[in-house]
């Protein structure tokens, strides 16, 4: 049996594990001593690497290039070189006639590496010409970056993983970590064992309120109000580092003129919270000798969701809690590479390693290192303005990579309208998806476990994975690929291997630069900054209090609160709030191709409900009942538990049949962009028929699977 | 004394990853390829309710009510365990009823021998099925082993007479009003 090192293609944890490997086929994982996971795994690292082999349960592995010549016509294998000619000839003319900003490309958070998105979206800057680049951060911690850019000057988590345990308070805002992240909340276990103080403000009883020393269930949507009124109580009961504040801040004025208004009672009723556990909760963060903040979907995915990421900051800079071992703010990011695609430069804002698209010195840099006379300087759209640039007919092209959009993006309807407004659109992946089902090409990559490359965890660290097995069909690595694509764009570009790509982009990003590959052989753990070769990396960010911004400081800033857009009313009384699954992850091509994984949890899936509120309807548990939304119908088996709280009910955003996302509103923060998939107005409505209902399930869910495996199949008929 | 998994709630993040690996550890060769919704019975079933997170299983009792209730003698004592004799189960259910914390469940599953070199089925047999502390598994309980959050222990008797003992110092140290530093 072969062994061959790898990082966990998952969440952002940074887990380390061998995947076991018999006639180049895997048939296990054995848990690594890596930094983050200290030989420990949850079940998708344990279980969760069977879909490399292609097992064909929710949608099979892409093993052609694919072509589909018209819309209504089926997808025909072809040649890569027909494939490459097809979309290179495909988007110079578009280029050509509505100019480069009407092409739009992705990065892809997930088992490609770093380095594929460093080549994608210089692919898209050098050899397109625009900064229409984007990745799914924009949906999950686009706020977190948007806001902790503002305030501290670095949008990344400002301590490690590993640190968590070792900090005497941790404030859990909007993040369930048993299910996003159960090897960071494995963590916040130890820091409790150690005697940490735990706060938990989310409304839904989460496994770590069950463990909290205080559990703030506010109501959905009052995030802001609760912000404020902690930082409301740090300054009114002079509870703040005066120090602090006056060396190392600035803006605490306007701060504190802002935030006045939202006292503890006068937050009551938005909150739902009384003022006194708003009080007591600032006693405890305030008075720990060390205290750390972390974060999740709870706070970025709603249409005021950077204030709140900005208000975060501000109470750890309130009280000094930055800059120092063992503190900070934390958003934890979710996929296993998205701090990684961030760190490429797959955002339509900066190049790789954070440097500004609108800085003359940067782009002078890297049109020199590039050979091109110069670079776009506009900063170019975000994947959530992708439908409505397509439906007014600004968009031409979508170059979408590893990423399913048609099923995570909010409104689907919407979405899929938007798709087949588009000139041309090319999918890059692994998985037949359901945005793969409207591609006019699809170019078919290796998957995790079949090439190398880095990734970085949630906490900035470096990690390299290496490959278990060699690829089945005629697939090629995502950087070859989009090499092929530039240089048939009349761009050369091509790299031998992976370590060449990232010893390009290390010259090219300070922050990086002593990251070498050496250094991150086995087991290395490299964490940016990390600017010199000698240098093992920063483990936590703003030594010596220096904030990345103009004049060294961190900035105190207060929003005042606004509710969700959407509203419940009579006809539509419950919240809906999409949320995660411990064992299944984002869209689900990879885990709904596990069979561990599959057999734990499968279609329809959940929508969670209290006890009162499913005796209001007549629910039952483990019913299937439609969820009705201004914007969908989808079908859903109902969970009745306590953990959910009243006048809310919850899904995962998984689930191809109950897809929750056909239900969300496509409203967005304005500065990041990100949906509100916390709140969208609902209602559920019960079938009498529920032998009828489980028999629809199961038709829905083998016509959607027949006509994925079709569309794959194709090819084999034909190649 | 038996040996038997202890579960600690408040480590508990209700993952199920030990679910699998018991069902796993049970399934011979076949992998997670062999696992399916039908087939997948773990012999410890984490429970979630609005204040608890836990896995729930056999305690391995020393005076076990289904080894008493047993009226095939099917279950019995063995190395330190309590163990069910597959041959001799007659799927009466009675250790189920017996058993007060629901960790005894009887499965039907369908059985096969070996004839001329042929497999043949011989249709479905109904057994007793619990926790049998990977009795057989070099490197013991799965479940305790991959549990991510370290909340499943293989308790015995050397680390029973451990926690005693820090109890009974506690115990000491509270009689004289005092906190033990343990």
């Amino acid at each position: 049996m072969e062994k061959h090192m790898t990082v966990c293609p998952y969440c952002g944890s940074g887990c380390k594990f061998n995947l076991l490997v018999e006639n180049n086929k895997v048939v296990g994982a054995e848990p690594l001593n890596g930094r983050t996971n200290e030989g420990e795994l949850c079940l998708k690292g344990y279980y969760g690497w069977d879909f490399i082999n292609d097992t064909k349960i929710l949608t099979p592995r892409l093993k052609h290039p694919l072509i589909r010549r018209t819309r209504d016509s089926e997808f025909e294998a072809v040649s890569w070189d027909e494939a490459i000619k097809f979309v290179a000839t495909r988007l110079s003319a578009i280029k050509a006639k509505y100019g480069p900003d009407s092409i739009m490309l992705t990065g892809s958070s997930r088992g490609t590496g770093n380095e594929s998105n460093f080549v994608m979206q210089k692919l898209a800057r050098a050899v397109v010409g625009t900064n229409n680049v984007d990745c799914c951060a924009r949906v999950c911690h686009g706020p977190s970056v948007s806001g902790l850019m503002v305030t501290l000057g670095n949008g990344a988590m400002s301590n490690s993983i590993c640190e968590i345990e070792d900090s005497k308070c941790i404030l859990v805002f909007g993040y369930n970590a048993a299910d996003s992240h159960p090897i960071v909340a494995r963590r916040i276990l130890k820091a409790k064992e150690k005697g940490a103080k735990i706060i938990v403000c989310d409304p839904r009883r989460i496994e770590t309120a069950r463990i909290a020393d205080q559990w703030l269930p506010l109501k959905n949507g009052s995030n802001m109000a609760l912000v404020n009124a902690f930082a409301n109580v740090l300054i009114t009961e002079g509870l703040y580092n005066k120090d602090y504040v006056a060396n190392f801040s600035e803006g605490f004025d306007e701060y504190r003129a802002i935030v006045a208004k939202y006292t503890p009672e006068y937050v009551e009723s938005i909150t739902g919270l009384s003022a006194a556990e708003i009080r007591e909760a600032m006693h405890t963060y305030a008075a720990a000798p060390s205290a750390t903040i972390l974060w999740g979907m709870g706070v970025t995915q709603w249409g005021q969701a950077v204030d709140v990421v900005k208000g975060l900051s501000s109470l750890a800079t309130l009280t000094g809690n930055l800059g120092r071992p063992n503190v900070g703010v934390g958003p934890v990011r979710g996929q296993n590479n998205v701090q990684g695609a961030c760190d490429m430069g797959a955002l339509p804002n900066v190049f790789p390693g954070y440097q500004s698209v609108t800085s003359q010195e940067a782009r002078d840099k890297f049109a020199k290192a590039w050979g091109v006379p110069s670079l776009p300087d506009k900063i170019g759209l975000s994947i959530t303005d992708v439908p409505h640039m397509a439906m007014e007919g600004k968009l031409k092209a979508f170059y979408c990579f590893g990423e399913d959009p048609a099923q995570t993006e909010p409104d689907l309807n919407q979405v899929r309208q938007a798709f087949e407004k588009l000139e041309l659109m090319v999918v890059q992946d692994i998985f037949m998806t359901k945005t793969a089902m409207f591609a006019d090409v699809i170019l078919p990559a290796t998957s995790w476990g079949e090439h190398d490359g880095v990734f970085s965890a949630a906490d900035r660290g470096f990690q390299r994975f290496t490959k278990a097995v060699d690829a089945k069909g005629d697939v090629k690595h995502d950087w070859e690929i989009f090499g092929l694509v530039a240089t048939a764009m009349g761009y050369p570009m091509k790299y031998k291997d992976t370590k060449e790509i990232w010893d390009e982009l290390r010259e090219l990003c300070p922050l990086y630069y002593g990251a070498t590959y050496e250094k991150l052989d086995g087991l290395g753990y490299i964490q940016w900054p990390c600017t010199t070769l000698e240098s093992e990396g920063s483990p936590y960010l703003y030594e010596g209090n220096v904030f990345q911004r103009p004049n060294g400081k961190a900035l105190l800033f207060a929003s005042e609160w606004r509710q969700p857009l959407d509203q419940v009313d009579a006809e539509f009384p419950l919240v809906l709030s999409t949320v995660r699954e411990v064992g299944h992850y984002s869209c689900r091509s990879m885990t709904g191709n596990c069979v561990a994984l599959t057999t734990l949890a499968d279609e329809p899936g959940y929508v969670t409900i209290n006890p009162q509120d499913a005796k209001k309807q007549g629910i039952r548990d483990q019913q299937l009942v439609w969820v009705v939304s201004r914007r969908g119908k989808v079908i859903a088996r109902a969970s009745v538990t306590e953990r959910t709280n009243l006048g809310s009910v919850y899904m995962t955003y998984q689930w191809w049949i109950g897809a929750c996302n056909e239900l969300t509103i496509h409203h967005v923060d304005p500065i990041s962009k990100t949906p509100e998939y916390k709140y969208s107005a609902v209602k559920l409505e019960t079938i009498a028929d529920q032998t009828w209902a489980e028999n629809y399930v199961q038709q829905e869910y083998s016509t959607l699977k027949g006509k994925l495996a079709k569309a794959a199949d194709s090819v084999a008929a034909t190649a | 004394m038996n040996r038997f998994i202890a579960a600690t709630p408040s480590k508990c993040i209700g993952c199920r990853t030990c679910e699998v690996a018991c069902v796993l550890a049970h399934a011979g060769d076949t992998g997670v390829e062999g696992l399916s919704p039908l087939t997948f019975m773990p012999r410890l079933t984490t429970i979630k309710t609005r204040d608890i997170s836990v896995a729930v299983t056999c305690h391995h009792c020393d005076d076990a009510p289904c080894v008493n209730a047993c009226p095939c003698s099917a279950i019995v004592y063995r190395n330190n365990s309590v163990q069910v004799e597959q041959d001799r189960c007659i799927g009466c259910k009675t250790c189920m009823v017996a058993c007060p914390f629901g960790a005894m469940n009887i499965v039907t599953v369908p059985m096969t021998r070996h004839f001329a070199g042929v497999k043949i089925a011989i249709g479905m047999k109904a057994l007793a099925q619990k926790c049998d502390l990977c009795s057989g598994r070099d490197s013991g309980p799965a479940c305790a082993s991959v549990c991510p959050t370290k909340a499943l222990q293989i308790v015995d008797r050397n680390e029973m007479n451990q926690t005693l003992r820090q109890r009974q110092t506690r115990a000491a140290y509270e009689l004289v009003g005092e906190a033990a530093a343990l």
